[in-house]
């Protein structure tokens, strides 16, 4: 009798995670443009060498400035997230939980979604004037949208059964809302969150382009309109790591707030 | 606190906008501290019968009474769900005073009460965690203590073992059989069993094929507290027989659809 | 799958000629603006190509732009405004020659002004010190406009911190600002300005050249043009004419059949009204010459603003040759 024996036919199908890999390459692309950057090759002006870039940002944030913009653009992002966020979430679960709201707020919101929240600038500072207000809107209003149809999407898709059980147990309207449909709604709102997060940034330089004085979308602007073509970079790795932070700490809060796997 | 099922039809669009009828004309009544099981094979309208004494369905014709006293603020009936329906954002005690909470006890109260069918079903030492760390029976056994806390006169249970494995479902049925000695509610059971109708039971209500109708009402004449060793006594298999001999066509016919 | 081949191969070639051809023909940057009339005119009268040169003329929205694509060799010839951009290319390291005058604000010729907002007018606002706490729009920071109104504001005992400078990217939204009372001045170029008042919503209080002078525009050549030094010198021969034909037709005085064809030329090259393009033709030395010593001067200010890091040496900026070996060669 022969001896076959059996080998894992799967093995090529198992992803590893390459951890190593990732640090090197960062730190290999890097390298490889502080080296392009030396060679003369390129010239500075339109490429700045990575270190350079670090010394000018290290310069940037001793004498306040850098500091400055980030505050401003913080400032902004926040209010017009924080102000938007709650909006989608308000009319996310009434659109989904009140049949006429739906019939109402459904056509609307697919109506204006489509349309590019930076298009709206020019007509925001028409309303609201050219100072912070117009700002803070024009951001508000790009998160509001993702919001408030993943809060809609949440809500829709509550488990009937556990708002069944829910109302089994005594809970009317208002304790079905606050008890199983905003809960079951999280993992959507965040991931509306998250959506919102990145638009929100972008909408942040669209906004900081007219009539500001500070702001790290203005930094970048302004560092092109004059060539300083180092100080913008110093402002696109700002806004980069806005971007990677923000994804991160929403990140760490949806684990905070949904500590359960979404399981019946 | 009695049930009484008066004549209840409920009729409902399906998909298609056909009308289905899914109960016909069903008389029941149950006694207090009776533990009666409704059995039928699939789509019979058992679980239809028991959302309708829950009060989460409206009957088509007829009415549904619960006789008894009842204090204010205080819901007659609490019911056990095969899936569990455990809030899953929620901790096992915090699930388990979900209808203290609708109920307006202050937090204090609710702890206590919490506490003490924790402590009934098995559950101490499990109060902080989540139900997706829990293993099935454990996950069965917080929403009978959720149901218990708000001690209700009638106890309704929806297959609420179906969805475990053999093993558990046999030491689960003891537990609450143990459970209810104690806290003696009126129990509607519902179930495809047999085994365990009979097993659990004082009265098995057998149903058709949809639409459902009451076919028979098979008495259990065994002692209680029910053992395991009864299961082979001449008045249990008797009982089971009786009851496949009712319903082995209607399964046949069902399996066909 | 050959087939394919062969079309590529031909369309590479065909490209490579393309590209070949355009080598003869200087790319020269510019914007569409009655500004740049000297250039519209040289080039439609022949007087470049009298040398040899055929000037390309690739347009551009805005001032810096042409810079960059100057230095990036993208462009032979810029010639346009002078922003701060234009000196922070040549600190990072992109050589170009500014090497002749395309216009500077000079008393009695109206190019920019600063206008105000019809009811601040009414109110009081006439002068350039009521500008105190006052919002005035601008295009971007760093340009001509901005330059301008601090040196302006400094003559007059003020300092840029006295007033609030709105950048709003475009000419025409700052006049619409300035419309819409979102701000309280602005300081731009003909047409605006006139715009303003005949729409009733703006009263022009100063003009720029009246209370400041100094070399708003130049023309800039890209480090390989300049390296070519008789072609180079051929396009400034052809400038230099252009530039005479300019002076004499606009700004000597009399305004007669020349005056006419440069403003039809003009206004054919903009697609702007006739009307408009009388109302912004700018001052410029007879010969092209540069103000040498206002370019040291802007440095210093922008500097001294923070605005760039460190002023250029300039004789590692100007380079006045080319003019004066134009000059030269065609005499007077």
């Amino acid at each position: 009798m022969t001896r076959i024996p059996v080998i894992n036919r799967a093995a090529f199908l198992t992803r590893p995670e390459h951890r190593g890999l990732r640090v090197i390459a960062l730190v290999s692309l890097l390298v490889a443009w502080e080296a392009l950057a030396r060679t003369g090759r390129v010239p500075v002006l339109f490429l700045p060498s990575p270190l350079g870039v670090l010394a000018e940002g290290w310069e940037m944030l001793r004498s306040g400035e850098l500091l400055g913009h980030l505050a401003s653009s913080l400032q902004r992002l926040v209010l017009g997230f924080a102000l938007g966020a709650a909006a989608g979430v308000v009319v996310g679960v009434t659109v989904g939980f009140f049949a006429a709201a739906e019939a109402v707020g459904t056509p609307v919101l697919a109506a204006t979604f489509p349309v590019p929240k930076i298009a709206l600038l020019p007509l925001l500072i028409l309303w609201l004037g050219l100072g912070e207000p117009s700002k803070v809107a024009v951001i508000a209003l790009g998160v509001f949208f993702p919001m408030a149809i993943n809060t809609f999407t949440g809500v829709r898709q509550a488990d009937p059964l556990l708002v069944r059980a829910a109302v089994a147990f005594g809970a009317r309207r208002w304790s079905v809302i606050r008890k199983v449909i905003l809960p079951s709604a999280l993992p959507m709102i965040f991931a509306g969150l998250r959506l919102g997060a990145g638009t929100a940034l972008l909408l942040l330089v669209a906004a900081e382009m007219i009539a500001v004085e500070s702001g790290i979308g203005f930094l970048i602007l302004h560092a092109g309109n004059l060539m300083q073509t180092t100080k913008l970079m110093v402002g696109i790795v700002v806004l980069s790591i806005l971007g990677v932070l923000s994804h991160w700490s929403l990140g760490r809060l949806e684990r905070l707030a949904i500590p359960w796997r979404v399981s019946t | 606190m009695r049930v009484v099922v008066e004549r209840v039809s409920k009729v409902y669009g399906d998909r298609a906008g056909h009308a289905v009828r899914a109960l016909d004309g069903i008389d029941l009544a149950v006694d207090t501290e009776e533990f009666v099981a409704v059995l039928g094979p699939s789509g019979c309208g058992k679980s239809t019968l028991l959302n309708l004494i829950a009060g989460l369905l409206t009957p088509t014709e007829g009415a549904i009474w619960l006789d008894g006293e009842l204090p204010p603020g205080r819901a007659a009936t609490a019911m056990v769900f095969q899936e569990f329906a455990l809030f899953p954002w929620r901790t096992v005690q915090a699930n388990v005073e979900f209808g203290l909470e609708e109920m307006g006890l202050t937090r204090d109260a609710r702890a206590r009460r919490a506490r003490r069918y924790l402590d009934m079903t098995g559950l101490a030492g499990f109060e902080t965690k989540y139900p997706h760390e829990l293993s099935g029976g454990m996950r069965q056994r917080v929403g009978i203590a959720r149901a218990l806390a708000v001690e209700p006169p009638v106890l309704l249970m929806d297959e609420p073992f179906s969805a475990l494995d053999a093993q558990t479902r046999q030491l689960m049925q003891e537990e609450l059989l143990g459970i209810w000695e104690r806290t003696r509610q009126t129990i509607v059971y519902v179930t495809h069993n047999i085994h365990e109708a009979v097993y659990m039971a004082d009265r098995v209500v057998v149903l058709s094929r949809r639409p459902g109708r009451v076919l028979a009402e098979v008495k259990v004449e065994l002692p209680r507290p029910r053992a395991e060793a009864m299961l082979g006594e001449p008045a249990f298999v008797h009982a089971v027989e009786r009851i496949w001999s009712l319903i082995r066509d209607q399964a046949v016919q069902a399996l066909r659809e | 799958m050959r087939r394919l081949v062969r079309v590529l191969v031909v369309l590479s070639v065909l490209a490579c000629a393309g590209h070949a051809h355009a080598q003869d023909r200087p790319r020269v940057g510019v914007l569409k603006l009655t500004a740049s009339a000297p250039i519209f005119v040289g080039v439609e009268k022949g007087f470049f190509k009298e040398f040899g040169v055929e000037p390309e003329l690739v347009y551009f929205q805005a001032a810096a732009p042409i810079s960059t694509a100057v230095a990036a060799g993208q462009i032979d010839v810029g010639a346009t405004g002078l922003t701060a951009a234009t000196y922070n290319i040549v600190l990072g390291g992109e050589k170009m020659w500014i090497v002749a005058d395309k216009g500077r604000e000079w008393p009695d010729h109206r190019l920019t002004a600063i206008v105000v907002q019809k009811d601040l007018y009414e109110a009081g606002v006439r002068r350039v010190t009521d500008l105190k706490g006052k919002r005035i729009g601008i295009t971007q920071l760093g340009s001509t406009f901005h330059y301008q109104i601090g040196n302006i504001l400094e003559k007059e005992g003020m300092s840029l911190r006295d007033v609030s400078i709105v950048p709003l990217q475009a000419m025409a939204a700052a006049l619409e600002a300035l419309r819409g009372r979102q701000i309280d001045a602005v300081i731009l170029p003909q047409p605006f300005p006139g715009r303003a008042e005949a729409d009733g919503f703006g009263r022009i209080i100063a003009w720029g050249g009246d209370l400041f002078p100094w070399q708003i525009a130049t023309v800039f050549y890209s480090r390989k043009f300049a390296a070519d030094r008789v072609r180079a010198v051929n396009f400034m021969k052809g400038y230099v004419k252009s530039s005479r034909h300019y002076y004499d037709a606009v700004l000597s005085g009399t305004q007669g059949a020349a005056y006419d064809e440069v403003v039809a030329v003009t206004a054919r090259y903009t697609a702007a009204p006739e009307a408009v393009i009388k109302l912004g033709l700018p001052y410029q030395d007879r010969s092209g010459r540069l103000w040498v010593e206002d370019i040291a001067r802007q440095m210093t200010w922008w500097q001294r603003h923070g605005f760039i890091k460190a002023t250029i040496p300039l004789k590692d900026v100007v380079d006045t040759s080319f003019v004066e070996a134009a000059v030269k060669a065609i005499g007077d």
